[in-house]
């Protein structure tokens, strides 16, 4: 309380609405709960070097203290446009006293690195939050819902807690031959690294069977892993478990040097983003490409004739574009494809508006819809109705279902959510085409 | 016969560097210092180190004195004070108080090199209580303090926990009358926050400020260092009051960025204290008859394309006569006025006045 000689009552707000509305950004302050009157000390009475220092002190998290305020990372965070946040704000709380490694602040950034992206300081929020959620996590203060998952995946190598076996159960649908290096272990071009949710979540899956058609039609010689294949687990290090990410590597470098390929091919942009950043501080450097980056050099082979009649709308997925500078790949595709007018979101390319799943996020709903006045993909969602799109192509494997729920729970159900896979798979007629296909080589 | 010496009326930073300028191009130089030493401001108020490479001020204000020095044609008159100048460009006559006696010299161009003054924190309209709290002090107090190699409380010759920085102190106020900045605060005050953290083991130092005006090199040379290597603490909102509390200093003030008021404990506050035109400066202007400006600096009537003519033909003005300025300002503005009035006097000579 004030040390000021002069004593200060707190201040008591008596909250009426539950929501505050910017008139200009549209921007909602959620201000309900289970209080309506919130008490908050009104005097700063303290300033310390001891939180940013704690911070400062792990490998990682020195760039905290970096922050001299200029305020530019609060626009671009994704998570400042449905709740307060953002490294400015971090930073100054943290001065003033909150400890960050208790505090709910802690889980609530995506590692979108939007913010990143502007800083003149370089305060690097994708070293600092898991550097501080691995200190977090071994003192136990780590939301429940993203334990489970760290557990799911210790044990069964994957964040959905499937039965490993059944990795590779998605290839019965394909209607075409997936080879399973295991069964049948020779050199291939395309190593097809699924992840998590290709091989489980029954819309990844879909958009898997479509990529291995369109791999079929291209010519391409591939195969995968099927239940040797383990997530490569980005997003759980990102979360905070860097020992789970080490472990999960070591695996996955175990298995693959068994085998001989030319490249790895993910849809998953986290696992891209593992492949060609993390595995080489490690040692580990394999030939790499996000599944858009290979298609787009193939789309010339692939036989594509159903227009399709649709105005598009895209979403750059923050670890394919912000991290790893690929933008035009997925444009190229959904371009290739007749039919299409395709229409650019507001926030798109660099300035992708995060869909809320990366850096754990995509465990973390139960404990965000606490805290954020909405959920970041629903935010997204409005965004990509209001461009009057019929489609949102989407390339990551977390957003199909996290936009489709997004439609749904903002009333925008006329707003299909795609994979690129999947229309480029509607453009080249499908399991059709690949029955044609196959009658044409008997 | 023409007259080839220029006088140099202040031996300071500015001037030694106008002198070895004029010396250098081949006039004779006279440098009329009032006090006993050349060095001015850096030597007179015991700076401990220069900004932003944290040189000792002695050592490299020792070099610019040797430097000029060393020019045959450079002489210089310590203790001496110009009274009274009669004559006109190309020929002045200065009078000057020199010790007991009064010296006429003559002199073909002159060049004002007198200085600023660091401001009275006393005439403050905040209450920081500079003249009533032992614990109180200016950004120069802690200057002779470091250079003697000590940080310390006045008032009980402890070592401080907890030392703070309070920006824009007699500058930039319309009351005051001093609507400037002063240009140079913000980098000295983030050495010396820099220079008390390696002084005292553990100590916390915080700057509060209303803007960090850190221009050029200043932000990474100073700035950023003392925030990410040395661990100063930035804190937007300055202090406006400080009071007495339990042995100790409380600041408080408004933190603008959080919105909300600050009260926090202090064992030695720092007032960093703008410059104002020092008492010659202002003397000479009216024994000169040289315009001023409404803060009381000497004009620079030609503006930022010359930065040294005044508004009497023949005589130049240098370094902080002419406002706020640092180092580089002073031996950039000295340097150029060394040619400038040497050139003057060239040129009236062929033209035979």
């Amino acid at each position: 309380m004030p040390i000021g000689g002069k004593k200060q009552l707190p201040i008591a707000h008596e909250k009426e609405t539950a929501i505050v509305v910017s008139s200009l950004s549209g921007r909602e302050w959620d201000v309900s709960g289970s209080w309506n009157r919130m008490f908050e000390s009104r005097v700063l009475s303290d300033y310390s070097y001891a939180g940013l220092g704690k911070v400062a002190a792990l490998e990682g998290g020195e760039s905290l203290e970096f922050c001299y305020g200029c305020g530019k990372c609060i626009p671009v965070c994704p998570v400042d446009l449905v709740a307060e946040y953002g490294p400015r704000k971090i930073h100054r709380k943290v001065q003033t006293g909150m400890d960050l490694f208790s505090s709910d602040d802690l889980w609530k950034c995506t590692t979108c690195g939007n913010c990143l992206r502007v800083c003149p300081k370089e305060v690097n929020m994708i070293k600092i939050m898991p550097a501080v959620r691995e200190v977090a996590m071994e003192a136990g203060s780590v939301p429940d819902e993203l334990q489970v998952v760290f557990e799911k995946t210790f044990r069964y190598g994957n964040a959905l807690g499937e039965n490993p076996r059944r990795r590779h159960s998605w290839t019965k649908g394909a209607g075409v031959d997936v080879p399973v290096l295991g069964n049948d272990p020779r050199h291939v071009d395309v190593l097809f690294y699924v992840e998590d949710y290709w091989s489980f979540h029954p819309r990844g899956q879909q958009a898997a069977q479509a990529f291995a058609r369109l791999l079929t039609l291209a010519g391409v010689d591939f195969a995968i892993l099927g239940a040797e294949e383990k997530t490569l687990g980005d997003s759980q290090r990102l979360a905070g478990e860097r020992g789970l990410f080490e472990s999960l590597m070591e695996d996955a470098v175990a298995t693959l040097s068994k085998y001989e390929f030319d490249r790895i091919v993910t849809p998953d942009p986290h696992g891209y983003n593992a492949l060609v950043k993390e595995y080489p501080k490690h040692g580990h450097s394999f030939p790499s490409l996000h599944y858009t980056q290979l298609l787009a050099d193939l789309v010339g082979r692939l036989p594509i004739k159903n227009p399709l009649n649709k105005k598009v709308t895209f979403h750059d997925p923050c670890y394919l574009g912000r991290h790893n500078g690929e933008y035009d790949a997925p444009r190229t595709l959904i371009n290739a494809i007749p039919g299409v007018e395709y229409l650019e979101m507001g926030r798109c390319r660099e300035n992708s508006y995060c869909c809320g799943g990366g850096g754990g996020g995509m465990w973390l709903d139960g404990f965000n819809s606490n805290h954020l006045s909405e959920r970041l993909s629903e935010r997204r969602v409005r965004e990509a109705a209001a461009t009057g799109a019929d489609i949102l192509a989407v390339c990551c494997p977390y957003e199909v279902s996290r936009f489709e729920d997004a439609a749904k729970s903002t009333g925008n159900e006329q707003l299909q959510v795609l994979d690129i896979a999947e229309m480029l798979d509607i453009a080249v007629g499908g399991l059709d085409a690949v029955e044609a296909m196959m009658a044409e080589s008997r | 016969m023409a007259n080839t010496t220029v006088a140099v009326i202040g031996g300071g930073p500015a001037g030694l560097a106008a002198g070895a300028s004029a010396a250098s191009l081949g006039s004779e130089v006279v440098i009329i210092e009032k006090l006993p030493f050349l060095g001015g401001r850096p030597i007179e108020e015991n700076y401990a180190s220069l900004t932003p490479y944290l040189r000792s001020a002695e050592e490299a204000m020792g070099e610019v004195i040797d430097h000029a020095l060393s020019f045959e044609n450079l002489t210089v008159m310590l203790d001496s004070k110009v009274i009274a100048v009669t004559g006109d460009p190309g020929d002045f006559v200065l009078e000057v108080q020199s010790g007991e006696e009064v010296v006429s010299l003559t002199a073909g161009s002159i060049i004002v090199a007198t200085g600023f003054q660091h401001f009275d924190p006393g005439r403050e309209t905040q209450m920081y209580g500079y003249y009533e709290f032992d614990d109180v002090i200016a950004l120069q107090d802690l200057e002779a303090m470091l250079k003697e190699g000590r940080v310390q409380r006045p008032s009980n010759g402890e070592e401080p926990k907890r030392v703070c920085f309070v920006q824009c102190v007699g500058s930039r106020d319309r009351q005051i009358g001093n609507e400037y900045c002063s240009k140079v605060c913000c980098g000295v005050a983030s050495k010396e926050a820099i220079e008390v953290r390696l002084a005292v083991p553990g100590v916390e130092v915080f700057i509060f400020y209303i803007d960090m005006r850190m221009y050029g090199y200043w932000e990474s040379q100073i700035y950023w260092p003392a925030q990410e290597k040395h661990h100063v603490q930035y804190v937007k909102g300055i202090i406006s009051e400080v009071l007495p509390k339990d042995g100790r200093l409380l600041v408080r003030g408004e933190d603008t960025t959080m919105g909300r008021p600050m009260e926090v404990l202090m064992d030695l506050v720092v007032l960093s204290v703008g410059m104002e035109p020092s008492m010659g400066t202002r003397e000479i202007a009216g024994i000169l008859g040289i315009e001023q400006n409404k803060y009381g600096f000497i004009e620079a009537v030609k503006g930022p394309l010359d930065t040294v003519a005044t508004s009497r033909e023949g005589i130049f003005a240098v370094g902080s006569a002419l406002g706020p300025a640092d180092l580089e300002d002073c031996s950039s503005t000295g340097g150029y006025a060394g040619a400038r009035a040497t050139a003057f006097i060239r040129s009236h000579a062929k033209a035979g006045i």
